[in-house]
C-alpha cells in the first residue's frame, strides 16, 4: 500500500483533537458510557466532531479548521457544552487530564468497532493501558516538503508542549513523580518516538513503502510518533500533549504551537540536522518527569536551562508572530502557566488537601465541565 | 460421679440455633458454588438453602414465629435501604425529567395493572389496593446486593438504583394510605387521606434529614473506620425503628431518605464499603437465608394461577413504560429492556409490608398475604438471575474480578 498524496491545506491553519475521560458521579472512576454519550449527542447537531476512542470510557472531540485563538476557543466551548449537557442528562461527568488517577486498566472495555478490536488483538493489554487522554494539534502546511521541514524543526519544542500540557501525575492510584506519566504508556508502543530523519516527501514515501513491504505497518495510523505528517489533511500533527484540564489551556497550547510554526516558517533560516535529535530523548524525559522544572539542553548551543526559562524566552521571541496570528490572549495564558504551574501541579495541589483521589477527580471534572 | 454427668445423653438434644448456624454456613458455601460453577448470583443460594432446610422444604429447622426474625430483617433491610439511598443521585432527576416521568409511569402502571387483575379475581377493592401498592416496590435488597456483587456500573445500573429508591418510597406511602382505608372501610374522610401521607412524608423526611446530616457530620470527623461506622449505623437504624414506631412513621422511609440525604448533601465523593462493612454483610446474608426459612408456599399450592399471573402482570407493567420511554430518557431499547426486567425483584421490603398488614388483619394474613408470600419466594429465586442477566447483557458488569 502506498502513501496517499499530501493534500493541500492553508498554511498555519490549526485544528485540535481532545480525548476526554467519562466518569461516574459516585466515586469518579471511569465508566464505559461512550456509546450512551454518543447516542445522546447524535440527537442534536453540533459544531466539530465527537467520536469514539479505543476504550468505552473515552470520547474524542475534534474542532474544525481555525486560524486564531478566539474562534478556536469559541468552538471548543460549544463542544464542551454539548458534551457536558449530554453528561448531565446521563449522570456522567467529563474531565480533562492525561490519565485517570486510579482506574484499573484491566476493567476497561474496548469500543465496539473493527479498528479498535484489531488494535486490541494486536497489542493485547497495551490497548487497554492505552486508556490515556491526549491532545493532538494539527498545523496546516503549504506542501509536503515544508511539512517535513516544519516537523523536524518543531521537534526542538516538543518538551515545551509536554511540560505546558502535563496533567497526568497519578496512575493506578499512585503519584508517579512524573508530570506527564501518560507518555510512558505511549512509549511502550513499538512504533512510538520520533519520525525518521527524512526531509523530502519523495524520501518519506520511499521509507513508508519499505516499511509496508516489511509488513510492519499498513498505514500512517500505525506510527505513534510524537509528531507525524497527516497527508490526507495536509498537516503535521503534534501528539505529545496531555489533554489539559480546561479547553482554554488546550486552545492556548494549540496557538503556542501555531506561533512557533509561523516563527519557524518565516524567521528561522536554519535547516534541521540529524544531530538535533541527540538531546531529544533527554529533553523529552526531563519534560515528562519534571514538567516546567525539567532541564532543557539546547540542541545547537548545548546550553542548559530549565524548560520554564526556555519557554519564557520563546514567548518573547515569537511575540510578533503571536500578534500576527491574533494569539496574544493565548500567549498570556501560556505565561500564566509558567507562573502558576501546569495541570500536574494543579492536580497535586488539589490532592494534597485531603488525599482523596475521587475528590480530586470530581474537582477536575467540575473544572472541565464548568470552565475556568 | 456417673457417666451421664460428663457425657451427653442419647438422643442428643440440640438447640435449633445449631441448625440455623449450619444453614448460614451451608448457604454461604452454596452461594460461592453457584458463583464459581454456574455464574449465578449468590442470593439464589442463600434463599434456596433457607427454603430447603426450613419448614417449607426438608423441615430440618423448626418454624420460628415471624416476630423472631423481625429484628434481623429490620436491621438488614435498614442497612440496604440506607445503602441504596446513599448510591442514588437525586440531582439527576432535575437534569433528566424523563427518568422522573418513567418512574412515575412505571409505578402507577404497576399499581393499576395489579389492582385490575385482583378485581378480576373478585378480590375486595381495599384489599386489592393494598396488594397493588405493595407490588409497586422493587426489592432494594436484591437490587443492591446484585449490583454490589457484579460490580455493575452504567446507565442501566444507575437508573435501576434510582428507580428502585423512588418506587419504594411510592409503595410505602401508597401502602399506608390503602391500609388506612382498610381500617375504616366505610369511608375515611378526605382530610385524613390527605393529611396522613403528608404527615408520613414530612415526618420521615425530617427525621431522614436529621439522621443523614448527623451521619455526614460524624463521618466527616471520624473518617472511614469500618467498625465505628457499623456501630454508628446499627445504632441509627435501631433508633430510627423505635422513633418511627413511637411517632407512627415508617422506619424504612426514614432510612431510605437518610441515605438519599447523605448523598444529596455530600460535596465530595466518598464511597462506603458494601453493606457498610462485614457486620452488615453477615446480616444481609442472614436476612436472605431467613426469608427462605420463613417461606410459606401454601399460596403456590392453593392459587398457583393467581400467583403466576400476579408476577407476570406486575413485571409487564414495569417493563412496558420503561421500554416506551427508553429513547426519550437517553437509553437504547436494549438497555430499556434490561432496565424493565431488572425492576422485577420482590423481597424483604414487600415481606415487611405484607407482615405489617397481616398482623393487623387476620383475613389478609390467610388470604392475599399468602399469595404475596408466594410471589416473594418465587421472585427471590428467579429475579436475582434476571437482574444479573440484564446487567450482563448490557455489558455493565465487571466479571472475573468479583
Amino acid at each position: 500500500m502506498s502513501l496517499m498524496p499530501f493534500a493541500s491545506s492553508e498554511p498555519l491553519s490549526i485544528g485540535v483533537e481532545l480525548e476526554l475521560q467519562l466518569l461516574n458521579c459516585n466515586d469518579y472512576d471511569l465508566v464505559s458510557s461512550a456509546p450512551d454519550m454518543l447516542r445522546r449527542i447524535a440527537r442534536k447537531t453540533h459544531h466539530g466532531e465527537i467520536k469514539p476512542e479505543m476504550t468505552r470510557s473515552m470520547i474524542e472531540i475534534n474542532t474544525s479548521i481555525h486560524h486564531e485563538y478566539v474562534s478556536l476557543v469559541e468552538e471548543l466551548n460549544s463542544l464542551r457544552k454539548t458534551v457536558s449537557d449530554a453528561g448531565r442528562f446521563l449522570n456522567i461527568a467529563v474531565a480533562g487530564g492525561g490519565t485517570h488517577p486510579f482506574q484499573h486498566w484491566s476493567e476497561q472495555k474496548i469500543f465496539d468497532a473493527p479498528r479498535f478490536h484489531y488494535l486490541s488483538d494486536l497489542y493485547g493489554y497495551l490497548a487497554k493501558q492505552f486508556t490515556i487522554f491526549g491532545q493532538h494539534v494539527h498545523i496546516g502546511c503549504p506542501g509536503p516538503d515544508e511539512a517535513l521541514h516544519l516537523l523536524h524543526m518543531m521537534s526542538r519544542y516538543v518538551p515545551h508542549f509536554i511540560a505546558l500540557s502535563a496533567s497526568s501525575p497519578f496512575v493506578q492510584g499512585h503519584d508517579t513523580g512524573f508530570a506527564s506519566a501518560r507518555l510512558n504508556s505511549v512509549f511502550s508502543f513499538p512504533l512510538s518516538g520520533r519520525a525518521p530523519f527524512v526531509l523530502s516527501w519523495e524520501d518519506f514515501e520511499r521509507f513508508f513503502s519499505k516499511m509496508t513491504e516489511t509488513g510492519v505497518v499498513e498505514s500512517m495510523k500505525d506510527f505513534y510518533w510524537d509528531i507525524r505528517p497527516k497527508p490526507e489533511f495536509g498537516t503535521i500533527e503534534v501528539r505529545v500533549c496531555d489533554t489539559p484540564l480546561t479547553i482554554e489551556v488546550a486552545a492556548a497550547i494549540a496557538c503556542y504551537i501555531q506561533s512557533i510554526a509561523r516563527y519557524i516558517m518565516i524567521d528561522q533560516k536554519d535547516e534541521p540536522r540529524e544531530d538535533d535529535y541527540l538531546v531529544y530523548t533527554f529533553n523529552r524525559f526531563q519534560a515528562c518527569r519534571f514538567g516546567l522544572e525539567g532541564i532543557f539542553i539546547d540542541p545547537r548551543t548545548h546550553k542548559r536551562r530549565t524548560l520554564r526559562e526556555d519557554i519564557a524566552e520563546m514567548l518573547t521571541r515569537i511575540a510578533d508572530h503571536a500578534v500576527e496570528l491574533q494569539a496574544q490572549e493565548a500567549m498570556s495564558q501560556i505565561s500564566k502557566i509558567l507562573d502558576t504551574g501546569n495541570g500536574a501541579s494543579w492536580l497535586r495541589k488539589t490532592y494534597s488537601h485531603d488525599h482523596n483521589l475521587s475528590d480530586m477527580v470530581q474537582q477536575q471534572s467540575d473544572l472541565w465541565m464548568n470552565g475556568q | 460421679m456417673t457417666l451421664s454427668s460428663y457425657l451427653p445423653i442419647w438422643p442428643l438434644s440440640v438447640s435449633p440455633a445449631l441448625w440455623l448456624a449450619l444453614a448460614l454456613v451451608i448457604a454461604v458455601l452454596v452461594g460461592e458454588g453457584l458463583v464459581r460453577y454456574l455464574r449465578l448470583p449468590r442470593i439464589v443460594g442463600y434463599v434456596g438453602v433457607g427454603l430447603l432446610m426450613g419448614p417449607a422444604g426438608l423441615n430440618l429447622i423448626p418454624e420460628l414465629p415471624a416476630s423472631e426474625w423481625r429484628l434481623l430483617v429490620d436491621l438488614a433491610l435498614g442497612i440496604l435501604l440506607f445503602e441504596l439511598g446513599s448510591k442514588v443521585n437525586l440531582r439527576w432527576l432535575k437534569a433528566n425529567l424523563w427518568i422522573a416521568f418513567t418512574s412515575l409511569l412505571e409505578s402507577s402502571a404497576t399499581f393499576f395493572a395489579v389492582f385490575a387483575l385482583l378485581l378480576w379475581f373478585d378480590v375486595a377493592h381495599v384489599t386489592s389496593a393494598v396488594v397493588a401498592s405493595i407490588c409497586i416496590a422493587t426489592s432494594p435488597a436484591i437490587v443492591v446486593r446484585t449490583v454490589t456483587e457484579s460490580r455493575a456500573q452504567g446507565q442501566v445500573t444507575e437508573r435501576l438504583l434510582l428507580m428502585t429508591a423512588l418506587n419504594c418510597i411510592y409503595a410505602i406511602i401508597c401502602h399506608k394510605i390503602a391500609v388506612a382505608f382498610m381500617y375504616d372501610e366505610s369511608g375515611t374522610s378526605l382530610i385524613h387521606t390527605v393529611l396522613q401521607p403528608l404527615y408520613l412524608i414530612g415526618g420521615s423526611a425530617i427525621l431522614g434529614w436529621l439522621f443523614g446530616n448527623a451521619f455526614n457530620t460524624i463521618h466527616r470527623h471520624l473518617g472511614r473506620h469500618e467498625e465505628t461506622f457499623s456501630f454508628l449505623l446499627f445504632g441509627m437504624i435501631a433508633i430510627a425503628t423505635i422513633v418511627a414506631s413511637t411517632l407512627k412513621l415508617s422506619p424504612m422511609l426514614i432510612l431510605l431518605s437518610a441515605g438519599l440525604i447523605v448523598r444529596y448533601r455530600r460535596h465530595r465523593p466518598h464511597t462506603f464499603l458494601p453493606h457498610f462493612g462485614s457486620a452488615g454483610a453477615v446480616l444481609v446474608v442472614l436476612m436472605f437465608t431467613a426469608s427462605g426459612l420463613m417461606a410459606n408456599l401454601s399460596g403456590i399450592r392453593d392459587s398457583l394461577m393467581m400467583v403466576l399471573l400476579l408476577i407476570l402482570v406486575r413485571t409487564a407493567a414495569k417493563l412496558t413504560p420503561v421500554l416506551l420511554l427508553a429513547k426519550f430518557s437517553g437509553i437504547s431499547l436494549k438497555q430499556g429492556l434490561a432496565l424493565g426486567i431488572a425492576l422485577a425483584p420482590m423481597s424483604s421490603l414487600t415481606l415487611l409490608l405484607t407482615l405489617d398488614t397481616a398482623a393487623a388483619f387476620p383475613d389478609f394474613a390467610s388470604g392475599m398475604g399468602l399469595i404475596l408470600m408466594s410471589c416473594i419466594v418465587i421472585l427471590e429465586l428467579v429475579s436475582p438471575i434476571m437482574v444479573q442477566m440484564a446487567l450482563r447483557g448490557t455489558g455493565e458488569t465487571l466479571e472475573g474480578r468479583s
